[in-house]
């Protein structure tokens, strides 16, 4: 324990010099985004030209070799017009911490910026969190630091978020055949607002993965809220594989409105919830969808897919269905893809004042991609069963060339014309610059 | 204050996981690698069944659960949420940023308009589009913009 602990902090106190490690590996990706874009809404003509900034970089085996740093962040200035909010430059430390990782057990420790997704918890903090196997089936991880706060919310000088967050989960496997999970969150008093509403962000709940046989397995998890005392959300899948390359779903979601969104402040006081009360007044309100999907694989290259889904809500009921097809050929260097899909759905999901929010979506895409060069078309169209402010579709037609300087560097420009209800006419263009020092995005070096 | 208290917890938490992955036994028990061994084709299904049999190695799952299939990425949170160890073998973590993050200004099919082939959320006209999809299903939205990336939403929602 003592010899760890010593290991971890040499090794952090190194973190200054990570030229001094010996077999380091660093990796860095940038990618370079410069748009055009026009928006006519008839009576306005806005032109905007930002310039953004995506970074990331990786050095791995650090220090003693099991010592990482990964960071992820942008930044944007407009060279013209504000293209967004009320800045003219702006930027974002998505994620920035040291791991270390241990030979054993999967263990590892996260010190920094970073994201959760563990069993019912999903969160950005910045503060520490660990992981590892126990013996006998059995795993513990837990976090915990501040929140990252996001946008202030109008007319509040906050967020609605708390400040501090804690949380954490502890499993049991049994072979490859059963997991439970129980996690919880706990976050620090919410501030008081003045204009919205927002509850403290506490959850318990319990995790499943059952697969009794390779054919069939059952996922999912119940959250329960301890502010409101009452079930938040279950959301449930179940997956049956009949024959290889068929995949059947089945899956269920329900939520309590009030429970589910209780800390969802900037929403507090929207139609979303589907009372004239607001959401922490009416406790009843319950979402439900359920649904299923059938993908197959008819050929290395070639997957079909056909989906449907139910929605209950109190505004109403609507239902989604239609289906994909996705395909590759030569070698995956052509690829190409359509989609279909209708939402039928009443009033109460409607565009105010339509008395239909129904809709076709029309999907179809093309591409080509070889160590050289690349191409891409893509056609988007949402076709309204009721014109929105007079138009009777949304569409938008993007076209994509880009070309390898180097193996590492790659220069791509798309130019995009759209027709929508929002911005009678919408063309963007837009030159993108990416650098990565490893090539394959998954996989092997990642 | 309460950030130092939750912080003191999670570092007592954090410890107390140490201490335990420090006794002996835990040496029997297996890591993930660093680093999926093998670097896979982009663009298009993974199936893992291509290169691995059923095996279950200590409480790994069957492998091939993990193809992606297109049910697969339409479904990856529930994978994600008890898995997601064995995701960073693979996928950076600025990967699932793309989609998934605190506060950007650009939607992913923007970003990667040259990836028609990817699944990335909001293509088209979604300023128009949202306001019947966070009617239909708010907790989807929740998912992503319910404790951030919402600082887009405050301009007209207020
Ligand atoms: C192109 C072939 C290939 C594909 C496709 C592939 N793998 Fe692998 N994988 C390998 C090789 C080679 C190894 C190293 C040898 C081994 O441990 O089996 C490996 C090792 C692993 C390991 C470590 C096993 C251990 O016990 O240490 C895991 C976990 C894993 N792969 C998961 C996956 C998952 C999940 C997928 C699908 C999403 C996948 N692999 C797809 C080739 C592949
Ligand atoms: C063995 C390697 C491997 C593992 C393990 C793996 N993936 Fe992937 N994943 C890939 C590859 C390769 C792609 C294709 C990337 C591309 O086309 O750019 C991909 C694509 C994806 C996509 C995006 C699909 C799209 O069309 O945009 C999601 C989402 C995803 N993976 C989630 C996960 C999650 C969640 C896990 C963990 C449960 C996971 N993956 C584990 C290799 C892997
Ligand atoms: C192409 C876009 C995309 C990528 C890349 C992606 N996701 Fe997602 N993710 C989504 C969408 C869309 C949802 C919401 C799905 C739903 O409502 O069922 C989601 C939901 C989730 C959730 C559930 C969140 C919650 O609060 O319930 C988790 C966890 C998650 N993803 C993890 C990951 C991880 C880990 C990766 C990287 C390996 C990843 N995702 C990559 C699009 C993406
Ligand atoms: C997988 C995560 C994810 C999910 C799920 C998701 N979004 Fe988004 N959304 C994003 C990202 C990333 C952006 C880009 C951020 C931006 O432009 O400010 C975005 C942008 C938007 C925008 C701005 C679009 C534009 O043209 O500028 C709207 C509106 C929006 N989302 C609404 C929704 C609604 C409503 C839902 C639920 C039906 C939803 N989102 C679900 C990730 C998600
Ligand atoms: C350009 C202005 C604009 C932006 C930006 C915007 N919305 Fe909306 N949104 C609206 C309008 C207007 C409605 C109501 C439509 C109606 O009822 O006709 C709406 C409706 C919604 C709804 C349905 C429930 C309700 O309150 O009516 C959700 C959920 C939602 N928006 C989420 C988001 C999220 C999340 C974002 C940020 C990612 C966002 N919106 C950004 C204008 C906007």
């Amino acid at each position: 324990m003592k010899r760890t602990l010593c290991r971890v902090f040499s090794a952090v106190s190194l973190l200054g010099l990570p030229a001094l490690a010996g077999a380091a590996e660093t990796s860095v990706d940038s990618t370079t985004i410069l748009r055009i874009e026009q928006r006519d809404n008839g009576s306005q003509k806005d032109t905007f030209l930002p310039a953004t900034e995506f970074l990331s970089l990786d050095a791995t085996r650090l220090a003693d070799g099991n010592l990482s740093f990964h960071f992820y962040g942008w930044g944007r200035v407009d060279l013209i017009d504000k293209s967004f909010n009320d800045d003219r430059a702006a930027g974002s430390l998505t994620y920035g911490y040291l791991k270390y990782r241990f030979k054993q057990a999967n263990a590892d420790i996260r010190l920094g910026r970073q994201f959760i997704h563990d069993g019912i918890n999903n969160e950005q903090v910045d503060g520490v969190s660990a992981h590892s196997d126990l013996p006998y089936g059995f795993g513990i991880s837990a976090f915990g630091g501040a929140n990252v706060h996001t946008a202030r919310i109008f007319g509040e000088n906050s967020d609605g978020k708390g400040d501090g967050i804690a949380g954490g989960r502890i499993n049991y496997r049994l072979g490859g055949m059963l997991e439970l999970g129980a996690s919880g969150v706990y976050e620090s008093k919410a501030p008081t607002l003045q204009q919205h509403t927002s509850g403290n962000h506490r959850l318990i709940g319990g995790d499943v993965w059952f697969s009794p046989h390779k054919v069939l397995e059952v996922m999912g998890h119940t959250t329960y809220n301890t502010e409101t005392s009452h079930v938040a959300e279950h959301s449930y899948l179940i997956n049956i594989k009949p024959v290889q390359h068929l995949v059947l779903t089945g899956e269920f979601n329900e939520q309590n409105d009030r429970s589910y969104q209780y800390s969802w402040a900037m929403f507090s006081g929207t139609a979303l919830h589907a009372t004239p009360n607001g959401p922490l007044v009416d406790a009843g309100d319950t979402s439900r969808n359920y649904g299923g999907r059938a993908s197959y694989q008819i050929a290395k290259l070639v997957e079909i897919s056909g989906d449907y889904k139910h929605y209950k809500r109190v505004a109403g009921n609507a239902n989604r269905y239609g289906g994909d097809l996705k395909m590759g050929f030569f070698d995956n260097m052509l690829r190409a893809g359509g989609s279909y899909h209708y939402l039928d759905a009443g009033p109460g999901f409607a565009i105010t004042p339509n008395p239909s929010g129904s809709y076709h979506e029309m999907r179809a895409w093309g591409m080509f991609d070889s160590k050289s060069f690349t191409g891409a078309v893509d056609f988007i169209d949402y076709l309204f069963k009721e014109r929105v402010f007079n138009e009777k579709q949304a569409w938008e037609v993007l076209g994509s060339l880009g070309y390898h300087l180097t193996p590492q560097l790659f220069l791509s420009g798309d130019v995009s014309y759209g027709r929508n209800p929002d911005f009678s006419e919408e063309t963007r263009g837009l030159v993108r610059l990416t650098y990565n020092t490893t090539f394959s995005t998954a996989g092997g070096k990642k | 204050m309460t950030t130092m208290k939750a912080l003191c917890a999670a570092l007592a938490l954090a410890a107390g996981a140490l201490t335990i992955a420090a006794c002996a036994q835990m040496k029997a028990l297996p890591s993930l690698p660093e680093s999926h061994p093998e670097a896979l084709a982009v663009g298009q299904q993974v199936d893992c069944s291509e290169c691995h049999e059923d095996q279950q190695k200590g409480t790994l799952k069957n492998i091939n659960a993990f193809s992606h299939s297109r049910a697969f990425v339409k479904n990856h949170r529930f994978y994600a949420a008890t898995d997601a160890r064995l995701c960073e073998t693979c996928h950076k973590v600025s990967f699932c940023a793309d989609c998934h993050t605190n506060q950007v200004e650009m939607k992913p099919s923007v970003k990667w308009g040259n990836r028609p082939d990817r699944e990335m959320p909001h293509r088209g006209d979604y300023l128009t589009m949202h306001k019947i999809e966070g009617k239909v299903d708010p907790a989807s939205c929740y998912r992503c913009h319910g404790r951030g990336n919402n600082e887009r939403c405050v301009a007209c929602h207020k």
